[in-house]
């Protein structure tokens, strides 16, 4: 089964590499989309010194590793779902020896190792042009890493509900929209979580998202003492199984309706 | 000439009445590019609650320079939408051979499958924070105003969807990927902030080779009455050279054209 998986993780991951020119652009663009926040921390810094308690090194480092860890966050195959709802490919899918769920997990395999290099690659072009620090210590940099790889059940499972809307609408092309609108206010995507007011840091203490982006990078910068990671931990597995769980229940009960409909 | 533009704007047309068969798809768009959008006024709102000027720009001059480019960019969605995707859309699927068959220049057709009605929410949505924001600034607002907010606003959608046609053609070569125009797209990001905070390069880049500052920083330097702002009366003169390269371009990758025969 998991060898299955990772065929078909292989098989998206050249159907990237079709066009060997996508990559290249890919990480043009990341680049491009760090510039201008960048720039503005820059003119901020140079008028006040000071924000949120992060120096101007450490912001820096922070855009360029949200600009790093974006695509991996946000990238995924619930259009490619909704596609196949859509033309009534599915019911080849799910006729699968895998299950719908363990097919597309595949395909986000792929997809996750691709969105990995392309971040590798921005990081390491952005580190040219500006000074990015290193990690804290060789520990937080394993947690960084470890709580990166905690957020794929979760980010897999928002794109599987994105992905069964498509059952019952036309196109998810709005909804894909929420979805990456979402992510981006909650986790940290537009500005370090402690530079927002209190209530939101609240809430966003509650949601999964603040995980995914901004508590990893604040372990890379040591700006998390080792002993909160444990909570950490804690909380982004419950969320990660919650969201799994919603997900699997959503997508049995729409396909249901879709097999009445006769595909 | 004349003659292209009319058949642009009936394809645009009914491209526009094809995208509002689905009324809640429109509907759910709309909302979520609303809520898009407050990623950007969140990010500018965070700014300033850490210092009080960027590059000498207040708070409300920083938001009638995002409603102006705001403006422009919706304008580019709504008439040039479908240069974004050229490589996918109509290339890659072999539907740009039937485009070649018309008796219409086939840029003028695929001009014409634009279909962002969103745009159109966008486009009163971003005049309104204009007028406020000017309102709040202390800035009559007259008539004349009123026409050259809206000349400035277009003439910028007419110079985006100009670079967006010049960079679409790598649709030609790439089949798929649209990365370079989103790329080149995304450069009007940095027109959304004053120049003062960039460096010479930046500089360089978005007043004199893709100029966006035409677009955003001088028409809103003229609005606020800054002597400056006479330099925005350039943006006919830069749309016409835009679109001469665009056109030329857009013919030189016409002529390398190959089918994908599917």
């Amino acid at each position: 089964m998991l060898k299955s998986m990772l065929k078909i993780g292989k098989m998206r991951w050249q159907e990237y590499n079709i066009y060997p020119s996508n990559f290249y652009l890919f990480t043009l663009n990341r680049i491009v989309e760090v510039v201008v926040y960048i720039f503005v921390w820059q003119a901020i810094y140079n008028q006040t010194g000071n924000a949120g308690g992060l120096s101007i090194e450490q912001m820096v480092t922070y855009y360029i590793l949200v600009t790093a860890l974006r695509p991996i966050i946000l990238w995924g195959c619930n259009e490619e779902m909704a596609h196949s709802i859509r033309n009534g490919q599915i019911h080849k899918e799910l006729l699968n020896p895998i299950s719908y769920f363990q097919y597309y997990f595949g395909m986000e395999i792929g997809e996750f190792a691709f969105a990995t290099v392309v971040g590798l690659a921005t990081f390491v072009c952005c580190a040219i042009f500006w000074k990015v620090m290193i990690p804290a210590s060789i520990v937080h940099f394993l947690l960084f890493i470890f709580i990166i790889l905690l957020s794929v059940p979760i980010t897999f499972s928002l794109q599987m509900i994105v992905g069964t809307v498509g059952f019952y609408s036309n196109s998810i092309w709005g909804m894909q929209i929420l979805r990456k609108a979402i992510i981006s206010i909650f986790s940290g995507i537009i500005a370090p979580i402690t530079l927002f007011p209190q209530w939101f840091q609240t809430l966003s203490n509650f949601l999964p998202f603040k995980e995914l982006i901004y508590t990893p990078i604040n372990i890379y910068l040591g700006q998390i003492s080792l002993n909160e990671i444990g909570i950490i931990i804690i909380k982004q597995m419950i969320w990660g199984i919650l969201l799994y769980m919603l997900a699997k229940l959503f997508f049995n009960h729409a396909v249901k309706k879709v097999t009445i409909n006769g595909g | 000439m004349i003659r292209n533009i009319r058949i642009y704007f009936s394809f645009l047309g009914a491209s526009l009445k094809k995208m509002l068969e689905y009324r809640v798809d429109c509907l759910v768009g709309m909302v979520s590019q609303i809520a898009f959008q407050l990623i950007e006024l969140i990010f500018i709102w965070i700014i300033f609650q850490n210092t009080d000027n960027i590059g000498g720009w207040n708070f409300t001059q920083l938001l009638l320079l995002y409603g102006v480019m705001m403006l422009s960019v919706a304008v580019t969605d709504l008439l040039f939408d479908a240069t974004y995707d050229i490589g996918n859309r109509f290339i890659r699927k072999g539907k740009f051979d039937t485009i070649l068959l018309r008796p219409v220049n086939p840029l003028i057709s695929v001009l014409g499958e634009s279909q962002t009605s969103t745009a159109l929410g966008y486009i009163i949505l971003s005049f309104i924070l204009i007028v406020f924001t000017l309102m709040k600034l202390n800035i009559t607002i007259t008539l004349f105003l009123i026409i050259k907010i809206l000349y400035f606003g277009i003439l910028g959608g007419i110079i985006i969807g100009g670079f967006q046609t010049i960079f679409s053609i790598s649709g030609f070569w790439t089949y798929k990927s649209n990365e370079v125009v989103w790329s080149v797209f995304q450069l009007h990001k940095l027109a959304e902030y004053p120049i003062e905070i960039y460096n010479k390069f930046i500089r360089v880049l978005i007043t004199m080779i893709l100029p966006f500052a035409c677009v955003s920083y001088f028409p809103t330097l003229n609005y606020l009455g800054s002597s400056k702002g006479k330099i925005a009366y350039i943006a006919p003169v830069v749309a016409i050279i835009v679109w001469f390269i665009a056109i030329k371009v857009w013919n030189f990758a016409l002529n390398k054209y190959r089918s994908t025969g599917n």
